[in-house]
């Protein structure tokens, strides 16, 4: 009886099916290889700000993990990807930028007992030196003197 | 009997999992530290004052570097004398220029630009990298360290100074 329900055909144990991954090894290689060449060992992780364009530089220094400020093509100015207000050339220095980095300096200094003096500048191509000064000149009022320029790799 | 001693032997497969495991693991960590421009920074300090004790150098270089919407001035000593005007567009000779000032002043590495008001940043990007090191290649000057050994290099005025009175 029990023959006729379970016929030995389909009692019959299927072998561990092979698949091959010869081409997802492919596939895996590549992709590390590609990894491996855009690997970068700097700590400075930049998430660019829409309408900004890097000017293209031969510098080949990596950047540092630090405060950032960006400044767009409409003169937008943004810390740590929070839009702060607008580059105002009336007075001494940007009020809205002078208050924001102060705020980083407390906070870096409550957690480190020291002050940070770099600050990461990014800058659309197209600004002018006399916004790129105001900028430049409110970061030494709030204790930022040493400036970071950031640029983009030309080969 | 010889014939079933000589059951033929399966080649022995190799197990690829941990090694696939380890693999992924590793693109996920190249993939979470991947950035898809190269990014680097020009380091420049804010101009500072300081009084001090010690005497200056008789001549100092004092390079300084007028950008205006056209021309580059190159002025150096303490009176800023004109030594030479550059086409903006010409910055091969800009660079030239600073390599036979850098052969004069092997110790001297900072540069004082003056952009005018409306000189745009990536032109100012432009006049840092010629002022910074030598374009050419196989071109060098002659570097002084610390202990006043000589080597080849091709850095010329590395350290930036934006001038930012008005």
């Amino acid at each position: 009886m029990k023959k006729m329900f379970f016929s030995d055909k389909g009692r019959r144990k299927s072998e561990p099916m092979d698949i091959d991954i010869t081409s997802l090894l492919d596939i895996l290689v590549i992709l590390l290889v590609f990894l491996l060449k855009s690997y970068n060992a700097s700590n400075l992780k930049l998430d660019l700000v829409k309408d900004l364009k890097v000017p293209n530089s031969e510098a080949r220094k990596l950047g540092a993990h630090s405060v950032i400020v960006q400044v767009d093509r409409q003169h937008n100015i943004w810390v740590k990807r929070k839009k702060i207000g607008s580059i105002d050339i009336s007075g001494q220095k940007i009020d809205s930028l002078y208050t924001c980095l102060e705020e980083e300096q407390k906070q870096y200094e409550l957690k480190n007992k020291k002050k940070n003096k770099a600050i990461n500048l990014v800058f659309d191509k197209e600004l002018s030196y006399k916004k790129m000064k105001k900028i430049m000149h409110t970061s030494a009022l709030a204790g930022y003197t040493e400036f970071k320029f950031i640029v983009k790799g030309n080969y | 009997m010889a014939i079933a001693r000589r059951k033929l032997k399966k080649a022995p497969k190799l197990n690829l999992i941990p090694i696939l495991d380890a693999i992924f693991i590793f693109i996920f960590f190249l993939l979470m530290s991947a950035q898809f421009i190269d990014i680097y920074e020009i380091g420049s300090d804010a101009p500072i004052t300081t009084s001090s004790e010690n005497h200056p150098e008789k001549n100092p270089l004092n390079l300084t570097v007028v950008l205006s919407k056209n021309n580059i001035v190159i002025k150096t000593g303490i009176d800023g004398i004109i030594l030479k005007t550059v086409k903006l567009k010409n910055l091969k000779e800009y660079n030239k220029t600073l390599q036979e000032l850098k052969k004069q002043y092997p110790n001297e590495n900072s540069a004082i630009l003056k952009p005018a008001r409306n000189f745009k940043y990536e032109n100012i990007v432009k006049v840092i990298d010629q002022t910074r090191l030598i374009s050419e290649k196989n071109v060098f000057v002659t570097a002084v360290d610390d202990q006043n050994r000589k080597y080849p290099s091709k850095v010329l005025f590395d350290k930036i100074i934006f001038e930012t009175q008005d």
